[in-house]
């Protein structure tokens, strides 16, 4: 083993085991998590695409599975039919893939697949997540082209919503062809703006002048009617509901901007604003489309994550075993479940007892035992043993289907943040046309013929340009930010929850802890050498598929025969012409079981192995970090009170709760808010769907599921924990900074006020104080590009 | 001055050309995926280039 260089794995970026296997590249061997990430890495190397690990931007690649998976019923027709599109040259097909995160992903994956034959066209986009392949069926089936995606990291899915996607395409396409025209159409009005700003000493001929301005008036029209209709939409809208917020305050200062400059057009009156106008359209434009594009980006990769697999199940019929596609089971179907497959629908056990991973339904790592007659349920992974079951309850009435139910329920009665900017622009909006009525009128009493001007100076220079682009500016810079540091923020008011959270829930398995079994200590009884055994250990897991045998990170040198499984007890089977066991104490060297994992021959133990889910290694630190922020730490799991008070003294957290249910957590985030507390939930399972819902702000992991990242408000796209404080730092300094520019660009306003009431603005002041105070509101808005506290 | 009358329809039509030939590209998809293409041009290929068929007419 070489000295690790780097403490994480150089594909994926995820921790290393004790004993990481290497592959070189560039002439340096580097580590590896796990033998998926090897063969995946030595492939890219062996392809000649080692350029991938220079093009990519941030370390992280997607970890690969050991076992690629097997795709052949996705050759199926029954299942290709609604997917497949036939054209000219052969079939087509597009398919959303977990794990692209950036363009060198999509350059791999489109280099990869090309070169496999038969393959006509690839069309990878890292915006979407979706890869389009199109290939020839003559010459290959589809199969291999998707297992040739998996073991890249690449886990290909049916794609779904394909109707939404294409609508976000468009929404997409329309707001960049909104952009464009107004680019196009604002410089434009600003170089005819520039004409009459040029004659400083007046000596422009009248019909000259206002020639230009109806030039400008034409070019600006669009660029406010097409391009800002989303803000003058916006404020239909607010004022519909009469709660008037931040789209009525950008559409109403553009457009005050525009008919105040229509308006000395017509009079022929002393200035004219309508470069203002486009300007403040084409910035705050360019704002809000930096900040939904962000957003959008990370959605429209999860939700359509919904492991659309083409699920198939084996139903026993009195004509012996057909597979038939999961929707096609009914109540009362008896349907076989094979080892390490999942549980199709919710059903009664028959025939024998068997062991079954519920984790993805409760949080629990262990598995369970059922009895016959037991109650199973959809999601859960058959361990060990094939299994029959009688279906009681499919699709949507299965407790999976419960769970995602509880989702949506939880989401609409989530508390809404009273948004603080939203609150300023309603008074400010109500308060600044209040004061130019009120100072028409006065006006109007004492010199009447200047009344209409000097109002219109009022709205103009207290045009509320500055305040608009204070929360626009200060987000779009916060959100880009965020995904540099990977988090993906998917809720509109993600930031702002973020940073009011003062209580943090944390989920134990698979956020604290790495979710997956790990070998923490091995060690050979007589004193020696333990790789050996450990050959001979893993190359009995590998054999056997067991779920534990990912603990075994190395490539197997041996490999074993007749392994058989004996269900919580361990694995048996022969290597190299010798008879061992693996397993408890009791099974392998007929021991007192200590929990620990023995190699023996069935009387003698040759070696102890201690199998875990480890915690994270930067948990500890987070949570730290997460307490120094002034956030309270909690555990809430579904897993067993020895393993969660164990987890908790490592990260140290004081207060946690064990066996939790889905619900018994949401019950719990309910009461804590009912005490005024804003809760921070973190977690990653299906069983914690609902509860980071129902949380005032959710957190997801990158490996979990989808339904958890479809909950969450930010997902996390590594594997580091300590992107937690440091997201919650940059929400807190987001707010701050969001307040210093709504406090100046309120100063700002409260001080030209007066001034122009009392008739002191000339037009050009008016225009330097809009364009100096935005400026002011944007360059802070700018800080928030720095990522505090990253080590990277 | 009276050059102003030729010129500005002038800037006028290209501003119009431009806007329509942008619309006209945002319709194509030419801005559906703005990181990916930016790396194809980096890596050389070894492999001979795929059948000679359009990659993706429309």
């Amino acid at each position: 083993m070489n000295a690790a260089v780097d403490a994480t794995c150089f594909h994926c970026g995820d921790a290393l085991p004790a004993h990481p296997p290497t592959v070189a590249i560039d002439g340096a061997p580097r580590p590896m998590c796990c033998p998926g990430c090897g063969a995946a890495a030595q492939w890219i190397r062996d392809a000649g695409l080692g350029d991938y690990y220079r093009l990519r931007s941030d370390a992280d690649g997607a970890r690969v599975a050991a076992d690629a998976g097997d795709f052949l019923s996705w050759d199926r027709a029954d299942i290709q039919s609604g997917h497949v599109v036939s054209t000219p040259q052969g079939n087509e097909i597009t398919v959303v893939v977990e794990g692209m995160h950036c363009a060198a992903c999509a350059w791999l994956i489109d280099r990869a697949l090309l070169r496999e034959p038969g393959v006509l066209d690839v069309g990878a986009n890292a915006v979407t997540g979706r890869v389009r392949l199109g290939w020839d069926p003559a010459r290959t089936p589809l199969s291999p082209l998707l297992v040739r995606l998996a073991a890249l990291g690449y886990r290909p899915h049916l794609a779904q919503g394909e109707a939404a996607e294409r609508e976000r395409r468009r929404e997409r396409n329309r707001m960049i062809a909104r952009l464009g025209v107004a680019a196009l159409g604002a410089t434009q009005a600003m170089m005819f703006a520039e004409a009459l700003y040029l004659d400083t000493a007046r000596e422009m001929s009248v019909p000259t002048r206002d020639f230009f301005r109806w030039i400008t008036f034409l070019v600006s029209t669009p660029v406010v009617f097409f391009s800002g209709w989303p803000f003058i939409a916006g404020m239909v809208n607010e004022l519909r509901h009469r709660r008037p917020a931040m789209d009525t305050l950008v559409a109403s200062s553009v457009l005050l901007a525009y008919f105040a400059s229509l308006v000395e057009t017509l009079r022929g009156g002393l200035h004219v604003w309508f470069d203002a106008a486009v300007m403040f359209v084409l910035f705050l434009l360019a704002a809000r489309f930096l900040e939904q594009m962000a957003r959008r980006q990370a959605s429209a990769r999860l939700d359509t994550l919904a492991r659309a697999q083409p699920a198939l199940a084996w139903r026993i019929t009195a004509a012996g075993r057909e597979q038939v596609p999961v929707v096609a089971l009914a109540v009362a179907d008896v349907v076989e479940v094979g080892a390490g497959a999942v549980v199709p629908a919710d059903g009664e056990l028959l025939d024998a007892p068997a062991s079954f991973d519920e984790s993805l339904l409760t949080g629990e790592s262990e598995p369970v035992s059922r009895q016959p007659g037991d109650a199973l349920y959809a999601g859960s992974l058959c361990r060990e043993s094939v299994a029959r079951l009688r279906v009681q309850r499919t699709g949507s009435d299965t407790r999976l289907s419960q769970l995602t139910r509880a989702v949506e329920k939880a989401q609409a009665q989530r508390p809404r943040v009273a948004r603080l900017a939203d609150a300023v622009a309603t008074r400010f909006v109500t308060a600044l046309f209040v004061a130019a009525v009120l100072v028409f009128i006065a006006w109007w009493q004492v010199q009447p013929e200047r009344a209409f001007e000097v109002a219109l100076a009022v709205l103009v220079v207290s045009c509320p340009c500055a305040l608009s682009l204070a929360v626009p500016a200060a987000l779009a810079t916060a959100h880009g930010t965020l995904a540099r540091m990977g988090v993906l923020a998917l809720g509109a008011d993600a930031l702002e929850s973020l940073a009011k959270a003062d209580t943090v829930l944390l989920d134990k398995t698979g956020t604290l802890t790495l979710g997956r079994p790990q070998l923490v200590d091995a060690h050979a009884i007589d004193g020696g050498d333990v790789t050996p055994w450990l050959d001979v250990a893993t190359a009995l897991e590998q054999g056997a598929g067991h779920p534990i045998a990912a603990a075994f990170a190395r490539t197997g040198l041996r490999s074993a025969e007749r392994v058989r499984a004996f269900p919580g007890e361990g694995v048996a089977g022969e290597v190299d012409g010798r008879a061992w066991r693996l397993g408890r104490a009791g099974f392998a060297m007929q021991g007192p079981d200590d929990g620990a994992l023995w190699l023996g021959d069935g009387t003698r133990g040759v070696a102890r192995f201690t199998v875990a889910d480890t915690v994270r290694p930067d948990a500890a630190q987070a949570v730290a970090a997460l307490r120094a922020l002034g956030l309270a730490p909690r555990i809430l799991s579904g897993d067993g009170a020895d393993a969660v008070a164990a987890v908790a003294a490592a990260v140290g957290v004081a207060q946690f709760q064990a066996r939790q249910t889905p619900e018994d957590k949401l019950a719990a985030v309910r009461s804590m808010q009912a005490q005024g507390h804003r809760v921070l939930m973190l977690g990653d399972g299906i069983n914690d769907a609902p509860v980071l819902a129902g949380a005032d702000v959710s957190m997801a992991m990158a490996d979990g599921a989808p339904l958890a990242h479809r909950s969450a408000d930010l997902v996390l796209t590594g594997a580091s924990l300590m992107r937690v404080p440091q997201a919650v730092a940059l929400a807190r300094r987001s707010q701050r900074i969001i307040r210093q520019n709504l406090g100046w660009a309120l100063a700002y306003n409260l001080v030209a006020l007066p001034f122009a009431a009392m008739g002191w603005v000339t037009p050009g002041l008016a225009a330097l104080g809009m364009a100096a105070s935005s400026l002011v509101v944007t360059g802070n808005a700018l800080r928030l590009g720095r990522i505090e506290g990253h080590t990277a | 001055m009276n050059i102003l009358l030729a010129l500005i329809p002038v800037s006028l039509a290209l501003l119009l050309l431009a806007i329509l030939a942008f619309l006209w590209a945002v319709k194509r998809g030419q801005f559906d995926d703005l990181d990916t293409p930016p790396l194809d041009i980096l890596g050389d290929d070894e492999r001979p280039a795929p059948a000679p068929e359009k990659r993706d007419p429309d």
